[in-house]
């Protein structure tokens, strides 16, 4: 059966569904008060995080390791919970701590605006003005906090599954009608999306792992989990680290692996399917090796319908490993196809390079690709390779231009299909050509001005200077950017040849 | 003043333009290894070359017109950029920046500029010393803030960076009316945003050095996420820089053969420097920066008894000038190459190591295989 979050804002009534949705499923209920219980306890001050990153986003940026820490600890905690049965989690976006889970049902409870200024006129003993004023900034603050951890609004509809307006239904009648929504089969757990969870817990337990050590607690790292291999990434000037990694995880149940790999940034490759000998593989991988980056995979089958993100691990298909889960008897059991195969050997020839930063597949909609790209690794860089590999060139060009758009939107990378990558990585005829034309100009340049030296500096400061003082202005205001566009072409060019940009 | 053509422009020979060019290649690599414009280096550097002050700011603000722009398009792709802000600032930025090259020529003019640009007594010590007065008052608030802050917060801990006593005391003041910004989500009062502008626009017209404050105060007085505060600066300097360098150049003082040379090594340096933050500790770049502003601050101190006897302020043995003079070259260039030279060892350094760290280190198969 489905984990079930039920969002809403404070005094709207939704604690009040969640209990008795928990109460009339006999499922286990939790709140994400306790989650702050478990976070204070594991020397996280949530009170101040939520202050810093609500008042002042110049703290977010110091405060990042610390909100990594409690996202790793909400996670950790709502998957031990939801391991032992079913659960509801009442609080603000909690379903954005599962991507790729598909057993989970997303509910947002929008409260009756009357009844809750009522409410809180009662319980604070305030008055209609000043409740008012109260649930503005209480719903601002909580707008501001569910959009800097989770990069999503809140209010945004598309986000759940089910919306329950209590405008016009009542608590219990809502509860009763969402009972019915959690016995939906689109909600129960697959044996896909039951590893697809034990990957997200055995990832949160190991970042806390590595946040409690001291040794390690303050190294940026990225770590990812698939399929029982933790990939750990580590920026070189923190190479000192990557031997105390391992010691600092120690065994967690469910780790086959532990990988390091040490890389200045990481790459987000997607495409629908992968080739080790491709085109598009030597670009990418050209890429990573002049950028010393990790390279993730994720292979996105576009479609509207959603389904589960699965993990892969490297030399183990992940339909030949699938763990059993509620109805595994309804899943057949399959052997990797082509395209799983072809998706292994990617990601082999990935860690051969030592680049590899794990990787992980997805179809349905947008929503959901995005919904995987998780918003706390510093991605450098997304590359679109090869999709919609079943519609015509012209249709294909257009659909992987508009993901392109939509992604740039909702990732804080660059977005660049493999036709770009291809532009930006090597020194084409065009350019070589430009940058041949900028750098005879600069030649022709520097030898104007340094063989008519008399002349110029007569312009800018001397006889003819004084006569017409806005000469010098107008030479400097053409000269001087034209000087730098031109140098800089060059320079760009160089050092991509040198393979140094 | 032999060696200046009009008592404004210095005399080109292959020594000093290759000193220049180093000079641009040093304050390149600086510059993209502490993320702010290098005038701390580049304009004192130009002065200890015998170069006018109030030349040596024009030309670097020259210089750095289309660097800034080059830099403040790279930014504006990253979504870096929050044009509002910019433009705010912008507004009396130019004032400032104005009231700075007015400042600047009179007190050139005031000081003896040679034929060409006044008379008097020591070819522009009035200017000089102004500048380097004001060089040292800013740099070296700025460079014991970055050190106490470098020695304090190891880039370990969280939490512990620079204090937020200053922004959450002028978060507090009523002082409307506040504009909001978008790309840096920050309420700000317009009065707070009116009176930094002025102050970057009047540093970058007289040392070129706005950056320096106006990217600090953006982050601790504002709230602005750093990358936004600069590339928000960046872009503000952009149009800054350009009507400095304007101005400057209508009152006769850029000299775009300096500006030239400076170019050739700048460009070349900021690719190096940049990489050299990817492979540095940030404490080290912290302090690194800090030392280096605080040498060319001493540098200037040095030269400030030159300007005071040529003035007629003060009174020693003229043998003690050359001394001076040299000391004050010999720290600013120890300083900058030895800064650059720094960079440069771990950039190859780090080139090497990655060369020989192939392969992903480390693969453990744990005992808890499902």
């Amino acid at each position: 059966m489905p984990i079930i979050f039920i969002c809403s804002v404070p005094f709207s009534g939704g604690e009040r569904v969640a209990k008795s949705l928990a109460q009339k499923l006999g499922y286990g209920y939790m709140s994400r008060e306790d989650v702050v219980a478990r976070a204070n306890e594991a020397g996280i001050p949530v009170g101040k995080l939520e202050v810093a990153m609500v008042k002042r986003p110049s703290v977010q940026e110091r405060m990042a390791r610390l909100k990594d820490r409690y996202l790793a600890v909400a996670t950790a905690t709502i998957c031990e919970k939801a391991q032992d049965g079913n659960l509801v989690y009442y609080g603000r976006a909690g379903h954005r701590l599962l991507p790729g889970v598909s057993h989970v049902l997303r509910l947002h409870v929008l409260p009756e605006h009357g009844q809750r200024v009522e409410t809180v006129m009662t319980r604070l003993k305030l008055s209609r003005e000043k409740a008012e004023k109260f649930l503005r900034d209480i719903d601002g603050d909580i707008l501001a906090w569910v959009r800097f951890v989770h990069g999503i609004d809140m209010d945004d509809s598309r986000m759940y599954d089910f919306v329950a307006n209590l405008e016009n239904l009542n608590l219990e009648n809502a509860a009763t009608a969402l009972c019915g929504v959690a016995e939906l089969p689109d909600f129960r757990p697959t044996p896909a999306s039951q590893r697809a969870m034990q990957d997200r817990f055995l990832q949160a337990q190991a970042r806390i792992k590595l946040s409690l050590d001291d040794r390690t607690a303050d190294v940026d790292l990225t770590v990812r989990a698939n399929d029982g291999v933790l990939t750990i990434t580590y920026v070189p000037l923190q190479a000192r680290a990557a031997s105390l990694i391992s010691d600092a995880v120690g065994d967690l149940p469910g780790c086959r692996e532990i990988r390091c790999t040490m890389a200045s940034t990481n790459v987000l490759w997607i495409q629908e399917a992968f080739k080790p000998d491709s085109e598009t593989f030597r670009e990418v991988n050209e890429l990573a090796r002049r950028w010393g980056a990790a390279v993730e995979l994720l292979q996105y089958k576009p479609g509207d319908a959603p389904s589960d993100a699965v993990a892969v691990a490297v030399g183990r298909s992940a339909a030949m490993e699938a763990r059993t889960g509620g109805v595994e008897d309804d899943v057949p059991e399959a052997r990797p196809s082509s395209e799983e195969k072809s998706f292994q050997e990617t990601l082999e020839a990935l860690v051969h390079e030592g680049r590899s930063g794990g990787g992980q597949r997805v179809s349905g909609s947008r929503d959901r690709l995005s919904a995987v790209i998780s918003p706390s690794i510093p991605y450098s860089l997304v590359v679109l390779g090869d999709l919609f590999l079943d519609k015509p060139p012209a249709t294909r060009t257009r659909l992987v231009r508009e993901l392109s758009m939509f992604l740039g939107d909702h990732v804080k990378a660059p977005v660049l299909s493999t036709a770009d990558l291809a532009a930006k990585l090597h020194l084409g005829g065009r350019e070589v050509a430009r940058g041949a034309v900028a750098g005879v100009l600069v030649v022709l340049i520097y030898c104007g001005v340094f063989l008519w030296q008399d002349k110029l500096i007569d312009l800018l400061g001397g006889p003819a200077h004084k006569a017409a003082p806005w000469f010098a202005a107008v030479l400097v205001a053409l000269m001087a950017p034209v000087i730098a566009f031109l140098y800089g072409s060059v320079l760009a060019s160089m050092m991509k040849w040198l393979k140094m940009d | 003043m032999s060696h200046l053509i009009g008592g404004i422009f210095i005399q080109l020979t292959w020594g000093n333009a290759l000193a220049l060019v180093l000079l641009g290649l040093v304050g390149g690599i600086l510059s993209g290894f502490t993320g702010s414009g290098a005038a701390f280096i580049m304009t004192p550097g130009m002065m200890n070359l015998r170069v006018p002050g109030v030349v040596a700011v024009g030309s670097n603000m020259a210089h750095r017109f289309g660097n800034n722009m080059m830099g403040a398009k790279r930014h504006a792709g990253l979504g870096n950029v929050d044009k509002k802000l910019s433009i705010f600032l912008l507004v009396t930025a130019l004032a400032g920046v104005q009231l700075a090259v007015w400042i600047n020529s009179k007190l050139f003019n005031l000081g003896g500029g040679g034929e060409g640009h006044g008379e008097g007594s020591g070819s522009g010590a009035v200017s000089n010393l102004y500048i380097s007065v004001v060089f040292i008052g800013v740099l070296t608030l700025v460079g014991a803030f970055m050190l106490r802050d470098a020695f304090r917060s190891p880039d370990s801990k969280e939490g512990a960076g620079p204090s937020m006593k200053l922004a959450n005391f002028f978060s507090k003041l009523p002082l409307p009316p506040y504009v909001h910004f978008p790309v840096a989500d920050v309420r700000v009062s317009l009065w707070l945003v009116l009176g930094l502008g002025l102050l970057v626009g009047y540093l970058d017209g007289t040392v070129a050095i706005g950056g320096f404050v106006g990217v600090p105060a953006m982050i601790y007085l504002f709230g602005v996420p750093t990358t936004v505060a600069t590339g928000s600066e960046l872009f503000m300097a952009m149009f800054g820089g350009a009507w400095g360098a304007i101005s400057y150049a209508y009152q006769g003082f850029v000299d775009l053969r300096l500006s030239c040379l400076l170019l050739i090594g700048s460009l070349l340096g900021v690719y190096i420097g940049a990489y050299g933050t990817k492979v540095v500790k940030e404490v080290l770049v912290r302090m690194v920066s800090s030392s280096i502003i605080l040498l060319a601050v001493l540098s200037r101190a040095v030269a400030v008894p030159v300007y005071l006897r040529e003035m007629g302020k003060l009174n020693f043995s003229e043998a003690w000038v050359p001394w001076l003079k040299g000391g004050s070259t010999a720290i600013l260039f120890a300083a900058g190459i030895g800064g650059a030279a720094l960079v440069l060892y771990h950039v190859v350094k780090a080139t090497l190591e990655r060369r020989r760290v192939h392969a992903t280190l480390l693969v453990r198969t744990t005992a808890g295989e499902p």
